[in-house]
């Protein structure tokens, strides 16, 4: 037997039929199945909850007596300081919260792998400044940056979506550029190119679906993170003061004293909330890195 | 040699580094706002003249490299500036509170990274098991735990309820110790609540880490060597298997300097801890700008200079990395 | 105590201090007399009989949430510093619990025939904490200093001060152009002359003053930044008997809920500015006292009426019947009810009612206040409606009922405020873009004199003084680029200030000063949204023989508390 024929057959890993593969083996694995639950209802909650239980953000107490209530079978998780219903305020905060981390990832997503294409792929200045700009925001202390960027450019939605999308990439480019140059190498990429394949659709048609999948399982985490730092800002009261997210009714709650009430009520609906939807995603991003990270599998 | 040639390397990589942070942080407060006197007149009602004598005092009527030099200048020599709200140098503030920061971030960090991999290793020796998954997932639970509502939970049952700890500051206000043992246990007391909260959010990446690092190690051809020749379970555990799985873990310790410092705002924040997180949240609530900024540079050099510690560690534990 | 706004000019005065650039001075309100006696009277005032203080061994503790900003008493206008520099430094005359002047320095003074001279007669055995004796020079510097430079907060009560006289080592005249209503001896801390005359003025207006030296009856500690600031017991104090805290230290803490379970757990001794809810909390506690009482101070809203051309300001709101219709959207006992958990009063007029002998107190069917019924209707009558349905209705021409409305972002009861005004104001068809800000850039903006770029603001005041004439003087046409924060300008209103500024009489002043308060209210440039009451707590086994004054037992006008009270055993 010659060895002229190589041990493994080279074959994409990208494509839709691999990623149908990949989120059923995240399915079958019962910490991923438990991440999908914790997902699939806290988006049912988002989707649904404001539609059942709608929260009027005008809608106030009347007296003294009805801020910081405890709960009743009016109010099922009582009221916070301006007398308004916890329970609906904490279904609309999903919303807010939600939707913030999914737009600031989805800039990072974008950002990242667009910096990580090229960074990965061309090689000469081009690519050095690009890793070097990379490495320079991986060092950066995330969330004393967010907290300097919210304070110099304000607090509107919008803009904090920008700033934690922009502090966030470095994760996903460095991720996408160090699977570029371990697939540009690859045979497969030797024969499209001998086929006569410019640079660019090699990028965009050949080893962008290669890279995706590992993006996404990053990016399922990077939505955790992003979730977590809006939950952070609107705590230290850099939020959007408008529309509420469960990170500003934890601050009001600290702010307002509900811990030396003993208001259990508005300091645990909007933590777990974040809990809960943080560990959905990290749970289904940990299952998902382990399957398609090839070292990690057999863990 | 090539030891030489990489500490070299690393050297200038250090100092491009921290230049490129030192210019950011020039873009971030002096360019970006648009006008930095803008930034400074938002503190108080400035005439036509006085805004004249600002620009000429910080060189705003000099081109923009000019006035970059001149900040180097002014860092170089120490200069950061006085701060709006407390009207001093900056540079006596943050002093006075890095080493509040230093204590809390010691004591955190040391506690995460032994517990964290004793649990990992311990996990990764028993994988599959039940202690197994649970590390696992208590792993992952508590590192989905934002930091400051973990510390607001720990404020409300073990400091509130249970009365079991002090809920904020460094140590008891206006108490005249009897010894320096009674402050060092007061300062303790005041400790533990803070550094627990850092401890439960942080401790999973390190069990994970060093569980998925030695489940490597374990499976290599040396560790079945090991057992070939008779040594028992653990010795081949801690004495073959835990040393040669350190380094993942030395590499995580180093990032954790950056990801500790986010939560160390947090903590500080909602334990009344008197740090540099604690400060550069107050300064940004008050728009103190030049507290702000060289809060911020401070923490970005950290960093920087940490992973660069961590990177010649490296160097002599790795011997294969010096050839590089 | 007067704005933020006044501070922050001072820190920037200091940094171009540094480079030897001088800082714009501020126009200060003329104050008239009051119901003094100007005669050739002699003041003299006796403290009250009462249990005397013995010096103990035990330290007071307080609890606070901001620090002060510097130990310089003739720069700082911070709250906390005056607290803190009241009991370092001492004063020619002081108030005591009954917030009536009682001798300090001077233990006697009298007025001379035309009322425009004091003359203060120094007590002998006064020494500085290092050693050396106080005299008339430490009085005439100080006043001149403050007056010659215009320096800090107490300059705007020596504007009509013409000379300072020493004619011996205890004696002392003030002498002014007009008769002083009042008194400024009673809040002009005396500093040391050979300590500070070292420095130049402008060196004095960025001077830190670090390690403060006084004449008074504790002397400075330590300052730990970010945690807490000592003062200790100055055996060597002059008063008698020497107060009983052995220390004072107040304790800085980043959060009002820690700072009330310091309280019950014991970590402080009192805290003396309590939000509402936190308040609440506490009045139940074991061995804690919440006391609540009225305050010299309310929170507002103000409209932009400038008439200045370069103003950014929605000239709509110059429209009397859009501010009156916005008056009667609110209904300032909800206010009340849901931002201060019902621990204040609804406000009207711009004299805080705390001042019970000068606040008036608008009649209901005068009362701007709680009908948007009536503000639907003027609106509709002045021909703002919606005529395209948005809800938000416009003029004749198509510009619509919209405003730009700011808060602070960290003053819970603004934002509390502000939100309840938004849904007022959109319950009758006007909209309000509210955006919350830092309280240095917000005091900018709204303090812009030049180019006022604001529309509506919520923000508060406290009166500097125990006298009207404070409040009063904040809208004359004079205070714009001073303290006239809604630039209103009326000469009627002014001819009034000045009217009562020379009536002697108080029946007489009293009518004047009602007049003022019911004018200023219709014109609705403000909406004083309601008086706060002052909440403090403190636990009852540590100190006691607290006397409750109102305007607070601490940060009030008075020190006496800190020197009145005993231990609890």
């Amino acid at each position: 037997m010659t060895a002229t024929v190589p041990l493994a057959v080279e074959r994409p890993t990208g494509g839709l039929a691999a990623a149908r593969a990949n989120l059923a083996l995240a399915w079958a694995d019962p910490i991923g199945r438990a991440g999908f639950a914790l997902l699939g209802f806290t988006f049912l909650v988002a989707i649904l909850g404001p539609v059942v239980f709608p929260f009027d953000p005008t809608e106030v107490g009347t007296s003294a007596a009805s801020i910081l209530q405890a709960p009743t079978a009016q109010h099922w998780l009582g009221t916070d300081e301006l007398g308004r219903d916890v329970f609906r305020e904490t279904i609309a905060g999903s919303q807010v919260s939600l939707l913030v981390g999914l737009l600031a990832t989805a800039i990072s997503m974008i950002v990242g792998t667009m910096a990580g294409l090229g960074a990965g792929y061309s090689r000469g200045l081009v690519g050095a400044v690009l890793v070097r700009i990379t490495d320079f925001f991986l060092v950066l202390p995330t969330l004393p940056l967010i907290i300097v960027l919210a304070a110099i450019a304000g607090q509107s939605l919008g803009i904090i979506i920008v700033v934690i999308g922009l502090t966030s990439w470095a994760s996903t480019a460095r991720i996408v550029r160090s699977q570029i140059l371990s697939l540009r190498e690859r045979v497969f990429i030797e024969r499209v190119r001998a086929l006569g394949a410019t640079d660019l659709r090699i990028a965009v048609v050949h080893i962008l679906p290669n890279v995706l999948p590992l993006v996404f399982a990053n990016t399922v985490l990077v939505i955790a993170g992003s979730i977590l730092a809006e939950a952070t800002l609107a705590f230290l009261g850099l939020g959007d003061p408008v529309h509420v997210s469960w990170g500003t009714m934890l601050h009001f709650a600290f702010e307002v004293g509900a811990a030396g009430r003993g208001a259990w009520w508005y300091l645990l609906p909007p933590g777990i909330g974040i809990v809960v939807v943080v560990l959905g995603f990290t749970l289904v991003g940990y299952t998902l890195d382990r399957i398609l990270n090839p070292r990690l599998r057999n863990r | 040699m090539g030891g030489l040639r990489y500490l070299g390397r690393k050297l200038v990589q250090v100092a491009l580094t921290l230049l490129a942070v030192v210019t950011f942080n020039f873009y971030l407060f002096h360019v970006l706002p648009g006008d930095p006197i803008k930034l400074l007149a938002r503190a108080g009602n400035l005439q036509p003249e006085d805004i004249a004598r600002l620009r000429e005092l910080f060189g705003l009527d000099q081109s923009l490299p000019v006035q970059y030099l001149v900040y180097l200048r002014d860092l170089a020599t120490g200069n950061l500036g006085m701060s709006l709200t407390y009207r001093q140098p900056v540079v006596d503030i943050l002093a006075e509170r890095i080493v509040n920061t230093v204590e809390l971030l010691a004591a955190a960090t040391v506690l995460v990274i032994i517990i964290g991999v004793v649990v990992g290793v311990i996990a990764a020796a028993r994988r599959g098991t039940r202690v197994d998954t649970a590390s696992v997932v208590t792993s992952l639970l508590f590192w989905s735990l934002p930091t400051f509502w973990t510390g607001l939970m720990l404020i409300f049952i073990l400091g509130v309820w249970l009365h079991a700890f002090p809920i904020s500051g460094s140590g008891t206000p206006g108490v005249v110790y009897a010894s320096l043992g009674a402050q060092v246990v007061d300062f303790g007391a005041h400790l533990v609540l803070p550094t627990l909260t850092l401890v439960l959010v942080d401790i999973g990446q390190f069990v994970l880490i060093t569980r998925s690092s030695l489940i490597d190690v374990l499976t290599e051809d040396f560790i079945l060597t090991a057992r070939a020749k008779g040594l028992s379970s653990s010795q081949v555990l801690w004495r073959h298997g835990v040393p040669n799985a350190l380094l993942p873990v030395i590499t995580t310790s180093a990032l954790y300097v950056g990801l500790v410092v986010g939560g160390a705002i947090q903590v500080e924040t909602v334990f009344s801890w008197p740090g540099m997180g604690r400060l550069i949240y107050d300064s940004v609530l008050r728009r103190d700008y030049p507290l702000i900024e060289a809060t911020f540079l401070v923490f970005a050099m950290t960093v920087i200079l940490t992973n660069f510690a961590t990177d010649l560690l490296y160097m002599w534990i790795d011997p294969r990395v010096r050839n590089a | 105590m007067i704005r933020w706004r006044n501070a922050a000019t001072v820190a920037v005065a200091a940094i171009m201090a540094v480079a030897g650039c001088s800082s714009s001075a501020t126009p200060a309100p003329t104050t008239p007399p009051s119901s003094g006696t100007p005669s050739a009277s002699t003041g003299v005032a006796s403290a009250a009989p009462s249990v005397a203080a013995t010096p103990s061994s035990q330290p007071l503790r307080i609890g606070w949430l901001n620090e002060p900003d510097t130990m310089n008493p003739l720069t700082t206008y911070s709250t906390e510093a005056v607290e803190v520099l009241q009991l370092v430094y001492d004063k020619l005359l002081d108030y005591d619990l009954s917030l009536k002047p009682e001798p300090e320095l001077a233990s006697s003074y009298e007025y001379s025939t035309d009322g425009k001279s004091i003359t203060f007669h120094l007590r002998t055995d006064v020494s500085w904490q290092d050693g050396q004796p106080l005299t008339s020079a430490d009085v005439a510097y100080t006043y001149n200093l403050i007056h010659d430079n215009q320096l800090g907060q107490y300059a705007q009560f020596l504007t009509d001060l013409t000379s300072v006289q020493t004619p011996d080592p205890a004696t002392v005249v003030l002498t002014f152009s007009a008769p002083q209503a009042f008194d400024p001896a009673l809040v002009i801390p005396i500093v040391p002359r050979h300590i500070w005359s070292a420095m130049t003025a402008k060196a004095i207006e960025s001077f830190a003053n670090s390690t403060p030296i006084g004449s008074g009856p504790y002397k400075f500690g330590q300052w730990q930044k970010g945690a807490s600031l000592t003062l200790t017991r100055n055996d060597g104090w002059w008063g008698r008997p020497l107060p009983s805290p052995a220390s004072v230290t107040w304790v800085l803490y980043g959060n009002s809920d820690v700072m009330g379970q310091a309280l019950q757990s014991g970590e402080v001794d009192i805290v003396p500015q309590v939000p509402p809810t936190v308040f609440d909390g506490l009045t139940n506690v074991a061995n804690v006292k919440t006391v609540s009482l009225p305050s010299f101070s309310f929170h507002h809203i103000g409209f932009n009426v400038s008439s200045n051309p370069k103003s950014g300001g929605n000239p709509l709101l110059r429209q009397l019947v859009i501010r009156q219709a916005l008056e009667y959207s609110v209904d300032r006992n909800q206010l009340v009810q849901l931002c201060l958990a019902g621990h204040g009063q609804p406000g009207d007029s711009i004299v805080p009612a705390g001042l019970t002998d000068w606040h008036l107190a608008i009649p209901p069917d005068q009362q701007l206040n709680n009908d948007p019924a009536k503000a639907k209707q003027m609106l509709d009558a002045a021909g703002y409606t919606d005529r395209d349905n948005s809800g938000i209705r416009e003029t004749p021409d198509g510009k619509k009922l919209e405003f730009r409305l700011i808060a602070i972002a960290t003053t819970d009861v603004d934002v509390c405020a502000a939100h309840l005004f938004q849904n007022a104001a959109a319950a009758v068809g006007i909209k309000l873009d509210l955006q919350t800000l830092d309280a240095n850039t917000l005091g900018n903006d709204v303090y812009n004199s030049a180019a006022p770029n604001w529309d509506i603001f919520v923000w508060g005041w406290d009166s500097g003084t125990p006298d009207p004439s404070y409040m009063l003087g904040v809208p004359l046409c004079d205070q714009i680029g001073g303290n006239n924060d809604v630039y209103y300008c009326d000469k009627q209103y002014d001819a009034l200030y000045n009217q009562q500024a020379t009536t002697i009489d108080p029946v007489a002043r009293k009518q004047i000063t009602d007049q003022m308060q019911q004018m200023y209210y219709q014109n609705a440039a403000y909406l004083v949204m309601w008086y706060q009451d002052k909440l403090q707590a403190y636990r009852t086994d540590t100190w006691t023989n607290w006397t409750q004054v109102p305007g607070g037992m601490m940060f009030n006008f008075t020190r006496d508390n800190y020197l009145k009270i005993l231990p609890a055993h």
